[in-house]
């Protein structure tokens, strides 16, 4: 992963896309054009107190004026989204990264997506991006009701009739069996909360979708409340130095502080921006970024531990 | 739009401030310190200062200033090595100001030497230097020094192209860079400097 540098944006419009959540246009103040993005990408928006968060780009990959995303506010989260639509109102100045892309469009010869909510942000334009090639798309969307399904009007014209919208209080409630059976060549795009990517994923498999044709966007980092973080060992395969990462240290800052600097973005193990690879030892894997294939010799060192020991390729 | 149509930065115009400073004058550096007392280098040249730009924290897009102050043994004001949150500032060297040639700009934008794809056009302030000079043989100027406008700088290091920065640019820099990324320098005699500012060397009596 890479270091993306940091732009001041100018709120250029300001609206809200449902009663909770918060649609902004950024401008930049003096560059006519904002670095290029792919569908599925997503940016990095400082707040006051040194934390970041990651909002997916929602609007258009062609228009490169102006970058767009949408903010849930969450009242009983960290206070991040509670700030976003407090400060940040038509002409404010808000702090963010040139965008990264986790996310992106996989070859396929048929995508399925299932969007929960708030996760309409990535699959709008990946989404609109695919129905304007041609590509063989379906898009499940659900929500409590239409009022409360950010953006459907523009996933509805992006989309047409390849758009099933399930509305709960509407007496519509999504049912994951939805995706269908598994075809050869498909690929299923899930973003949305963690109970609804649970539920594909249990379906999905039953359906026959096999693990590596499905990709999930989770921006919040796997909740573990029982996990007990132990005291490990960690080697540099380069200098065959070892570091002791207390219980109360993670990874990534036992590291910073013997000098190997690190790139690093959110910290919460979603981001990907810290990631290195390890050669032995076995790995607590905590994060929500790198996939199950490539936990054999990548690890998060912002979230992730080791049992007793682990080399990273450092 | 607020009444007044100032952009209101929601941050406070600047990301919070870093760790101490780790700043190394510019002549006990490693390569000054060696260097001022070898002889030769290119003399009676006069350049120009075409561009300031600063950062206000490690990654920030570079800004242009109209004018700078600049700081004796710190850096300029409101850039993130002055403050102490530059991505290198935990790192004990000297970097109070740095500087890069148009010279070698130019010469990136039309693909000379064609070490890379092709042309590298950098916008001004991309190649994360704070001063962009012409007529001025950064090269020859480790461990003497010069003027910018009134103000003192000593040579303390040639540059050297980072990683980081291709990161940051996506653009692959580092080859293209080498041995033209410019010079580090310490501050001798702070002042206020302004693009046009003339750049001459300078006796070597106040060091």
């Amino acid at each position: 992963m890479t270091a993306r540098v940091v732009m001041k944006l100018r709120v250029e419009a300001a609206r809200l896309a449902t009663p909770g959540v918060l649609h902004l246009t950024l401008v930049h103040a003096s560059r006519p054009e904002l670095p290029a993005w792919e569908p599925g990408a997503h940016v990095d928006l400082r707040l006051p107190d040194g934390r970041i968060r990651q909002y997916s780009l929602c609007g258009d990959p062609q228009d490169r004026r102006t970058y767009q995303i949408a903010i849930k506010r969450e009242d009983a989260g960290r206070g991040a989204s509670r700030w976003a639509h407090d400060a940040l109102v038509e002409g404010a100045v808000a702090h963010v990264s040139a965008p990264r892309n986790n996310f992106p469009i996989r070859e396929a010869a048929r995508h399925v997506f299932v969007l929960g909510g708030i996760g309409v942000t990535p699959g709008l334009p990946m989404a609109h991006s695919l129905a304007a090639e041609g590509a063989d798309v379906a898009v499940h969307f659900c929500a409590r009701s239409a009022a409360d399904a950010p953006l459907l009007a523009e996933l509805s014209a992006a989309c047409g009739d390849r758009l099933s919208t399930w509305f709960s209080a509407e007496g519509r409630r999504f049912d994951p069996r939805a995706v269908g059976p598994y075809c050869e060549g498909a690929c299923l795009y899930v973003c949305g909360p963690q109970r609804l990517l649970d539920a594909v994923r249990d379906a999905a498999d039953a359906l026959g979708w096999p693990e590596t044709s499905i990709h999930a966007e989770a921006f919040q980092a796997t909740l573990d409340e029982n996990f007990k973080p132990e005291p490990f060992e960690a080697k540099l395969a380069s200098t065959g130095a070892t570091l002791h990462v207390p219980a109360d240290r993670s990874l990534l800052e036992v590291l910073r502080d013997h000098g190997v600097t690190m790139p690093s973005s959110c910290e919460l193990g979603v981001c990907g921006s810290c990631v290195c690879g390890y050669r032995d030892g076995v790995v607590i894997h905590r994060d929500a970024v790198i996939s199950v294939a490539d936990r054999q010799d990548r690890i998060a060192p912002c979230v992730s531990r080791a049992r007793v020991s682990v080399t990273l390729d450092l | 739009m607020r009444d007044d149509d100032t952009p209101q930065d929601a941050l406070g115009g600047s990301p919070a401030p870093g760790p101490a400073l780790a700043m190394v004058e510019a002549f006990a550096h490693a390569a000054g310190s060696i260097a001022r007392h070898v002889a030769g280098g290119a003399t009676g040249f006069k350049g120009v200062l075409l561009h300031i730009h600063v950062a206000p924290g490690a990654s920030y897009e570079m800004e242009e200033l109209q004018e700078a102050q600049c700081v004796a043994g710190r850096g300029i004001v409101g850039d993130r090595y002055y403050e102490g949150s530059g991505t290198y500032s935990p790192k004990p060297d000297t970097r109070e100001v740095t500087l890069i040639e148009q010279e070698a700009l130019d010469a990136l934008a039309r693909n000379d030497p064609p070490l890379q794809g092709g042309p590298i056009a950098l916008a001004p302030g991309d190649h994360r230097r704070n001063l962009t000079v012409r007529g001025v043989p950064l090269n020859h100027l480790v461990g003497r020094r010069f003027r910018v406008g009134d103000v003192i700088l000593r040579g303390g290091r040639l540059n050297f192209p980072c990683k980081y920065l291709e990161e940051l640019l996506g653009l692959q820099v580092y080859l293209p860079l080498y041995n033209r990324s410019g010079l580090n320098c310490g501050i001798e005699r702070g002042g206020v400097i302004r693009p046009g500012d003339a750049i001459e060397l300078l006796d070597d009596d106040g060091a």
